[in-house]
């Protein structure tokens, strides 16, 4: 784990309204696994750093996929070049592609692509054949990039790609990977309980102290979506006790 | 730039204040050398689950949490941590709940002696069960009570963490004085509320929770402030400190120490930061100690 004082180095469309910052970190770049992300804060933004997704490393450079759900990536959103960005990380455990696959499917939702290029490319690395289901709930909310042997484009409209969810819309495969909308990602856990989900919470801290990113298990009690997630086994949440989805407070 | 605390002597005035600090192993980067004492987690008898999510919810310059005092319970505590923490090099305080002033005696009783806990802080901010869930921290008798039966089952040093909801802090102070705290320390988390607009619910499953960082900061100077002229014994400051200058406020304001929390969710330098920046105060007004910092503590 670094904490480094970051530049911000680029920032891309790739969707209406979802953008991709480039932030020189070497030391991130050099260390992250698919699934993990770091924690951003910057001077004059609110209070609690803000947890992303890896999107891309390359080189020196680490990628986090954004849209301006609230005030502190709004105001991610507006800085230039140049500004610098204090980033914690590597943090979480990452997807595991140990278990032998051949092939692998990743599902995303909208902002679900978070962790998709750095798995597509661990997956591939690892030998498996990648099959990208990519799905958003309109074409114009579709990130345009992507990774992997295959791609299967889903719109909730049927504006691009096939008309469904990005679960309906998925093969089956030896692994399943999913981010995106925690209501989708327990439609993933009824379909396939051994998949692995990246879920999002609210967080504090980053680093496992705060207990305040509590993940409902099935088993019972909680653990750390920043320490033992974000990344999980779909059949080991407690689906209905965890949020289904994030609000985020416009002034904080 | 040592300190004592009662009988306690601590090599900074900077401490880490519980629940920001986890169980000492957590917080990633921190330099140790800055820390004076750490405050555990707040640990029951007993394991807690803690409350589901939402727990947490960002506020103007604050957070609100609802954590529910999740935690392993007692003896995982001293078969998990505190042999740790019997190796490092400043001490370790447990903070201790409990739901009646029995329980929070017993659990004094079980860790006291155990090598590696160094005293206990003890949280007043629970409701008491036996009484209809009242707040033990808002009844000077009954904090008296919990304090009374902490004391009677252990010699190692017991501050007692008050709450800051509260008609006069200054009552609750002495009546835990008087009952034999070696320290207070001022203040726990203001309880707030957040709602969801989308929702219409409250954004924390809890409903409230303890309100930290920033936002607090002058009220918390203002009641460490209080409480430090009520009482003789040693009050820690607490709340909303994230730099240098925020620590300097609680201590002019009369406090002997302080403890910074939510800062170090946002930086995990914060402790060291804070404690650097005291030193070069000091150095800088050409003061030889943290004693010689002049204090506002009027008498009257």
């Amino acid at each position: 784990m670094f904490l480094l004082d970051a530049p911000l180095t680029g920032r891309r469309q790739v969707a209406h309204e979802m953008f991709v910052l480039s932030i020189r970190a070497p030391e991130i770049a050099a260390s992250v696994r698919a699934g993990q992300f770091a924690n951003l804060g910057w001077s004059g933004g609110p209070l609690l750093r803000r947890p992303f997704s890896i999107y891309r490393s390359e080189g020196e450079h680490i990628e986090v996929v954004l849209k301006a759900v609230g005030v502190g990536t709004a105001q991610l959103l507006a800085m230039e070049v140049g500004d610098r960005i204090s980033c914690l990380g590597p943090l979480g455990q990452g997807f595991d592609f140990s278990r032998g696959a051949k092939e692998v499917v990743l599902i995303s939702g909208g902002l679900g692509v978070a962790p998709m290029p750095l798995a597509a490319r661990e997956a591939r690395a690892a030998g498996m054949q990648v099959t990208w289901v990519h799905g958003a709930r309109t074409a114009t909310e579709l990130c345009a990039e992507s990774a992997g042997d295959r791609v299967i484009w889903v719109t909730d409209d049927g504006s691009r790609g096939a008309k469904g969810t990005a679960v309906s819309a998925a093969p089956e495969a030896d692994l399943i990977l999913a981010c995106g909308p925690n209501r989708m990602l327990a439609a993933v856990a009824e379909r396939w309980p051994e998949a692995q989900v990246a879920v999002e919470t609210y967080m504090g801290c980053g680093t496992g102290v705060c207990l305040g990113c509590a993940v409902p298990l099935r088993r019972g009690g909680f653990d750390r979506a920043c320490k033992e997630g974000p990344v999980y086994r779909a059949a080991d949440i407690d689906w209905r006790v965890l949020p289904a989805h994030l609000s985020y407070a416009a002034t904080a | 730039m040592s300190v004592a605390i009662g009988d306690l002597r601590l090599r900074s005035p900077v401490l880490a204040a519980s629940g920001t600090f986890g169980y000492g192993t957590e917080v990633p980067l921190l330099e140790r050398r800055a820390l004076g004492a750490m405050v555990s987690k707040g640990i029951f008898l007993r394991a807690r689950e803690g409350t589901a999510p939402p727990r947490i919810a960002e506020t103007p310059s604050g957070m609100l949490n609802a954590i529910g005092l999740q935690g392993p319970g007692a003896e995982a505590l001293v078969r998990d941590y505190a042999p740790q923490w019997s190796e490092w090099d400043f001490p370790v305080l447990v903070n201790i709940n409990g739901e009646s002033a029995a329980e929070y005696g017993e659990l004094a009783a079980r860790l006291d002696g155990v090598p590696g806990i160094a005293g206990f802080e003890i949280n007043i901010s629970c409701p008491n069960v036996e009484q209809g869930g009242l707040y033990f921290g808002n009844d000077p008798r009954a904090a008296a009570a919990v304090t009374e039966a902490v004391r009677k089952r252990t010699r190692l040093p017991v501050w007692v963490k008050l709450t800051p909801m509260v008609s006069d802090i200054g009552v609750i102070a002495r009546a835990v004085e008087s009952a034999g705290a070696d320290a207070l320390c001022a203040v726990n988390t203001f309880v707030g509320m957040s709602f969801d607009l989308n929702a219409y619910k409250p954004r924390l499953s809890f409903r409230t929770g303890g309100l930290s960082g920033p936002a607090i900061r002058p009220l918390a100077v203002h009641l460490a402030h209080q409480a430090a002229r009520a009482v003789q014994i040693p009050v820690i400051g607490i709340g909303g400190i994230t730099r240098t200058d925020d620590a300097l406020e609680f201590l002019v304001a009369g406090c002997a120490a302080v403890q910074v929390g939510t800062a170090t969710f946002v930086n995990p330098n914060a402790i060291a930061e804070v404690h650097d920046g005291i030193t070069a105060f000091l150095g800088a007004r050409g003061f030889t100690s943290l004693a010689d910092l002049p204090r506002y503590l009027p008498r009257d």
